[in-house]
């Protein structure tokens, strides 16, 4: 318990350090989003003193010293007030990320843990067959697969399962006519759209998983542990699960941890291919359109991730690992 | 009756790639219900090979070529995996080399003991919480460390959990590999002491395979002796300590004596009081070699006043751990000081004191004019020109990457002007030193391609290499079989008589302790309780923890209490 509290502890304090830093850093940059408003009015003629003022009203420019902004700025994070987008106007910052949240989360986050849990048995099933054809075959498979560029993978789904063969949708979340609904037609809709872009991953980070779990169960299985537990008899499965893979998965959690926490800024490429209304979608628009309040909301947001997914890790290791309890 | 009988087994190691090796060649032996069988040998005898085959436990590479095992009338080979799973229970137990690491580090104790009643369903389940507890307290552990997990006991505790569960399987046959090889001096006693009365009360069949003779002679009735693969002795331990047949046996025991005898001899070292004499065999030191020797001798002393080390608190809450506590002590020049002390007496930190590696809490280290507590960076450079250190585990002291000539050459070049071929010359110089000869050929070795003898004696090289006052030598030895151990204990002791450096002994072994230094000091929780002259300290023990050292160090020579059992 006293371990929880001083992860959480911890968690806090990154966050604030994280969030001030998204404050401090745009403001050290040099020049401002009004002048950049007013570079591109400029192209089409003169622009007036008067424009540059109703341009500062517009976008809010802040008056008062850097603290008052400063504790303003917290309190919008608190409220998640993160201003309005320059793309979609009049739509908020928040509105937009909230909208996209979820599908990048549960579609790639979803993925991203199956692919650690697959990949983890298909890993310890290799080890404990090693030498056999359970072993060699998803070895190199994956191997092979994992080699593979995202963008390259979701192009090869894209033409032959979406433009050739026809069986799965080749862009969106859901279809044109359906509306965002908890209903189970609409579930099923979703997650039919949702197969190719999902597929590229999995098929892209399976591999890695399973070439990683693979070499530390060899590891755990050369161990004292596991030959003592042999010639006392155990069954062979309480051997391979619960002495070596229990052991072996250890490691591997600090890269599930790090996968995890690129959930939401990872995904661009494969949502850009499958035009996917997810973060890493918005975000490309967001850099594409220069819109700034988007992208720092957008970059809060995947720090935020990165961070929370460590924390969840730091506390399965506390319960996974009695040694890190301490 | 028979309870194994083993009939022309060979065993060959098959790596992938490479030849297939012998490992055990015709072996032939039997043992009967209850008898207590030592099976002994140098590292790489095959005798942890066979403890392996006789237990099924052996895996490739390891592969038997040729023989039988025959346990409790039934061929081995031929039993099927879940029988041979069953049998274990009631059949073949092993406790392995390192018990510190043969339990599962994210399982308590108490889980490892519901595994094993779980696979084997021997125990009624609502008696396995209470046959737990039973089996810990069997080998003197409070039932209090089934909570516990492996982590958190030390390692002597978590050797007495493997024996408790491999007794919980209530074998017929027992094999104990090494068991108490990675144990303190005192608690390896204690340990071998809980391992007889069991092996009595219980009365199983035991094979005790160690590397030491003098621990299989004090608990076994009858000793196995191997080398190279082949069981050259087997005969009643009382004949294998007066009469030896087999010149291995006889060679292995001249390794062993009394540290509390008035003259120690080991083979290459003699003592004559506390005069030693080294015998011209041991080192390759010959007058061939043109430096200066007087240049090289020694002439700081070292000198710690009133040193005291205490770390912060291990964990929050708990008392800050004093390592050092108020030792003084002078190393004078060419002097040869043993620091004696079971694992924690605070030896090694006293060590790291004199090299500045840590600092001390309160007191003074001196190296000449140097204060060393207070030296930054240029001084410390300085200070370890002077002051080498020889480690205890030559397997880890050597980077692997890195040829001898590499290892060597580094010291030589960082702390003089010589480079080039007068460097090069150095190099093999040293080597000539130290004894490895033709030198030429050993300057070019990698680190596996050479033995843990000589491995030790390039450490010793490189200790050397900047021409240093003072060698600080932490446990050189004791990684090493016992032929081996004697040679470079002769090495370092000619060392030092015949360049004049001081040298700082650091040890658990008592016998070697006696055999290459004047003086000595004998630490206990960071207090030195008795110190003087080695031979007068080690004949006439006076502290109560001096002769409780000199009692744990194992004796060929007490078999005695064995033979009246019979």
């Amino acid at each position: 318990m006293k371990y929880v509290l001083r992860k959480t502890g911890l968690l806090l304090l990154t966050l604030w350090a994280a969030v001030t830093l998204n404050f401090f850093l745009p403001r050290m940059m040099p020049g401002s989003p009004t002048d950049a408003a007013l570079a591109r009015l400029a192209q089409n003629g003169p622009v007036s003193p008067a424009t540059r003022a109703a341009i500062e009203a517009q976008l809010g420019v802040p008056t008062g010293n850097i603290w008052d902004q400063y504790m303003q700025y917290l309190q919008n994070v608190l409220t998640l007030d993160f201003g309005v987008s320059y793309t979609f106007f009049p739509q908020s910052v928040a509105q937009l990320v909230l909208g996209a949240l979820p599908w990048t989360i549960v579609m790639v986050g979803l993925v991203t843990i199956i692919a650690f849990i697959i990949g983890t048995l298909l890993g310890v099933l290799a080890a404990w067959r090693r030498g056999t054809f359970l072993d060699t075959l998803p070895t190199l498979t994956g191997t092979f697969t994992s080699a593979f560029p995202y963008f390259w993978t979701a192009l090869l789904l894209l033409f032959f399962a979406g433009y050739v063969l026809r069986w799965f949708p080749t862009s969106g979340a859901y279809s044109p006519r359906a509306a965002p609904e908890l209903s189970l037609a609409f579930v099923g809709d979703a997650a039919y759209h949702a197969v190719l872009p999902a597929l590229t991953i999995l098929i892209t980070s399976l591999g890695g998983w399973i070439l990683g779990m693979r070499n530390t169960m060899i590891n755990t299985l050369g161990e004292d542990y596991v030959t003592f537990a042999e010639a006392n008899g155990l069954r062979s499965r309480t051997v391979a699960l619960r002495y070596a893979a229990r052991n072996a998965i250890l490691p591997n959690l600090t890269g599930f941890g790090l996968a995890l926490g690129g959930v939401v800024g990872g995904s661009l490429l494969v949502e850009r291919v499958f035009s996917y209304p997810g973060v890493g979608y918005l975000l490309y628009n967001a850099v594409t359109n220069q819109d700034f309040p988007l992208m720092q909301a957008l970059f809060l947001m995947i720090t935020v991730s990165v961070l929370l997914a460590n924390f969840i890790v730091d506390i399965l290791y506390g319960f996974l690992d009695p040694r890190t309890r301490r | 009756m028979t309870l194994l009988d083993v009939q022309d087994l060979s065993i060959v190691y098959e790596p992938r790639g490479s030849e297939a090796v012998p490992a055990v060649k015709h072996a032939n032996f039997s043992l009967e219900q209850g008898e207590f069988v030592g099976l002994v040998g140098e590292s790489g005898s095959g005798k942890s090979t066979l403890g392996f085959a006789i237990t099924r436990l052996a895996k490739p590479p390891a592969r038997i070529s040729k023989g039988r095992i025959i346990f409790d009338g039934k061929d081995i080979a031929e039993m099927e995996d879940e029988d041979l799973r069953r049998q274990r229970r009631g059949g073949f137990a092993m406790v392995l080399q390192s018990g510190m690491n043969s339990l599962n580090p994210v399982r308590t104790v108490g889980n490892h003991f519901a595994d094993i009643f779980a696979a084997h369903d021997h125990v009624l389940r609502s008696r396995r919480k209470a046959r737990a507890k039973e089996m810990v307290d069997k080998v003197k552990l409070p039932a209090a460390v089934l909570d516990r997990f492996p982590g958190e006991l030390s390692g002597g505790m978590r050797q007495r959990v493997s024996i408790a569960l491999a007794l919980s399987l209530e074998p017929k046959l027992m094999v104990f590999d090494e068991p108490t090889t990675a144990l303190d001096v005192l608690v390896q006693r204690a340990v071998m002491e809980t391992i007889r009365d069991l092996q009595r009360e219980e009365s199983f069949t035991a094979v005790l395979v160690s590397h030491d003779l003098g621990v299989v002679l004090e608990s076994t009735k009858r000793v196995l002796v191997m080398s190279e693969g082949v069981i050259v002795e087997d005969g009643p331990s009382s004949q294998i300590l007066n009469n030896p047949q087999a010149e291995y046996t006889q060679m292995l025991l001249s390794h062993y004596a009394d540290p509390r005898a008035e003259v120690v001899e080991l083979p290459g070292l003699e003592v004559r009081g506390s005069q030693i004499t080294t015998s011209t065999r041991s080192g390759g030191l010959t007058g061939s070699i043109s430096t200066d020797r007087r240049e090289r001798k020694a002439h700081d002393p070292i000198v710690l006043t009133r040193v005291s080390k205490i770390y912060p608190p291990p964990r929050r809450g708990e008392d800050p751990v004093t390592a050092v506590d108020d030792v003084s002590f002078v190393l004078e020049p060419g002097q040869s000081m043993a620091l004696v002390g079971a694992s924690g007496s605070g030896k090694s930190t006293i060590a790291k004191l004199i090299t500045g590696v840590e600092r001390p809490t309160s007191g003074t280290v001196t190296f000449g004019s140097l204060d060393v507590g207070t030296l930054h960076r240029s001084g410390l450079r300085r200070l370890r020109q002077d002051v080498q250190m020889v480690f205890q585990d030559p397997y880890s002291a050597l980077n692997p990457l890195h040829s001898v000539e590499y290892t060597l050459m580094r010291p030589v070049v960082n702390s003089g002007e010589l480079r080039g071929t007068a460097a090069r010359t150095r190099v093999l110089e040293l080597l000539e030193i130290v004894g490895l000869t033709p030198v030429e050929q050993f300057a070019a070795k990698l680190p596996h391609q050479i033995s843990g003898g000589e491995r030790q004696r390039v450490v010793i090289a490189r200790a050397l290499a900047c021409n240093p006052q003072v060698i600080i030598a932490d446990e050189p030895a004791s990684m090493l079989d016992v032929s081996l151990r004697a040679g470079v204990l002769a090495l370092l002791e000619d060392l030092r008589q015949q360049w004049g450096v001081s040298m700082l002994f650091i040890t658990h072994d008592l016998l070697s302790a006696r055999v290459v230094t004047d003086q000595i000091m004998v630490l206990n929780g960071g207090r030195v309780v008795e110190q003087g002259d080695t031979a007068q300290v080690l004949r006439f023990p006076e502290d109560p923890y001096t002769i409780e050292l000199l009692d744990a160090v194992p004796q060929p020579a007490r078999a005695g209490p064995a033979e009246e059992i019979a």
